[in-house]
């Protein structure tokens, strides 16, 4: 499975330089027609699918202009507890999630991002590079984005290595805390109140424990309808497939059914301002990063596993 | 005697009250300078233009209404933390601007007007801005 993963990577990374190279043509290529034929009318980028780089537990399609500052708060409290009266106040009081994160639009196609989480002390890097824009002549339908996050698992060595042996024989090596996801988003703005995005990513942790798989592909949907100048009511969702030839664990075991990885749904209302945006929302996972709710979340949206989300991001153009 | 000096108190308190509003008063903008290239421009956007009450509305509650209020009286809820006062788009003086003044005071800005062009990238989308501020005339 390391191997496809390798592959799939390496295609990931071919995919990319290719794109850039693409797009550096069809740039030179407009400027050379702009200097020929001035009347030629430019076929425009329709507005952003979306108001923000981030819409509940998915990344979007919409990129900032260059050299925009995006800071990043996500949080998310504990599951809501209907049945065994913890009073934790709709899990305002549980056990909960948070993240902190930074993005930068080095140029409007590409953006870099960092960020620390509470969940497994996990440290992410990030980048999202539009390789695709939708048009509004409609000559391109769709907005395509390629999207990367690496997680790094900042818990102590013995999570992997129970016992470390002192003589140099121990097990642990730095990348046991590396994991990987990898997803393609394509999006389409159908009309000023109406876009959505369907996706696709393949997930993939370096080191896992012996019931569990290394590797994920799923599928993510993500709709908005605006019902005013500034807020939008938003529904999505993350399903992790089962494809037992491609999971290790799972083809290697002969349980009936493996019932760790269950579907994120969310729900709720966006309001965005001229450099915030504002989500909140009720969803089933509480990974925040798209790996862990992709391939750990364990609450069933629709038998008791909701929990309350918000996400807040602030702008500042340079 | 006693009520003498209630009345000075009470005169004192007052005077130190309108004191300190006068030096919070916020003071109207002095005039702007507009850049030729700027004065010269026309809007693209024709009035009566669909996406007047579409793109450019859309724009200003989600960019302007803050401060200059959702009739441009400048009433928003960010206004009074202002030095300045952010102005009244329904008056005739103001609305009797040229195009590019209002575009050059709208997205350019100055000291607390912030500037807009990366906020609105497209040059069609601002002039419908302009357009919606042109609808909030009396």
């Amino acid at each position: 499975m390391k191997k496809i993963y390798k592959t799939l990577n390496f295609s990931a990374l071919t995919l990319f330089a290719l794109l850039t190279v693409n797009s550096t043509t069809f740039a030179q290529e407009e400027a050379t027609a702009d200097t020929v034929v001035q009347e030629k009318p430019v076929d425009k980028p329709v507005r952003p699918a979306f108001e923000s780089g981030l819409l509940f537990d998915n990344a979007t399609t919409t990129l900032y202009p260059a050299k925009t500052l995006e800071f990043v708060l996500q949080h998310r409290f504990g599951i809501i507890d209907t049945k065994d009266n913890n009073y934790d106040m709709a899990g305002i009081y549980g056990a909960a999630n948070i993240r902190i994160g930074l993005n930068y639009s080095i140029t409007k196609n590409f953006a870099f991002g960092a960020g620390t989480m509470k969940f497994n002390k996990m440290t992410d890097l990030q980048f999202k590079y539009r390789a695709i824009e939708q048009t509004r002549s409609n000559s391109i339908p769709v907005t395509i984005v390629l999207y990367e996050v690496v997680g790094i698992d900042g818990n102590k060595e013995n999570k992997w290595d129970q016992n470390p042996a002192t003589d140099g024989t121990s097990t642990f090596k730095f990348a046991n805390r590396m994991s990987y996801f990898t997803q393609l988003i394509v999006s389409r703005r159908f009309n000023d109140q109406f876009s959505l995005q369907l996706a696709g990513a393949f997930t993939h942790y370096n080191r896992v424990d012996s019931v569990y798989d290394h590797d994920r592909v799923s599928v993510s949907f993500a709709g908005r309808y605006k019902f005013s100048p500034q807020m939008s009511i938003v529904l999505s969702g993350d399903f992790p497939l089962d494809i037992k030839p491609l999971y290790d664990f799972k083809k290697a075991s002969t349980a009936s059914t493996v019932i760790y990885n269950k579907p994120n749904l969310c729900a709720g209302i966006e309001i965005s301002t001229s450099a915030h945006a504002f989500h909140i929302y009720v969803a089933s996972a509480q990974g925040i990063l798209p790996q862990e709710s992709t391939m750990w979340n364990k609450n069933d949206f629709f038998h008791g596993g909701i929990l309350i989300g918000f996400n807040m991001t602030r702008l500042w153009n340079f | 005697m006693k009520n003498s000096i209630k009345l000075i108190v009470i005169f004192c308190t007052a005077i130190i009250f309108v004191t300190a509003n006068m030096a919070m008063a916020q003071k109207a903008g002095g005039p702007w300078t507009v850049p030729a290239k700027y004065k010269a421009m026309k809007s693209t956007v024709k009035a009566g233009d669909a996406s007047i009450n579409t793109v450019g509305k859309e724009a200003f509650n989600k960019h302007c209404k803050s401060c200059h209020g959702a009739k441009g009286l400048g009433d928003g809820p960010k206004a009074a933390n202002l030095k300045t006062s952010t102005g009244n788009f329904s008056a005739a003086k103001f609305q009797a601007q040229a195009d590019g003044d209002l575009y050059y005071m709208s997205f350019i800005g100055r000291d607390e007007m912030p500037n807009f062009e990366k906020k609105i990238t497209d040059e069609a989308d601002r002039w419908a801005v302009i357009g919606y501020i042109r609808t909030l005339k009396k």
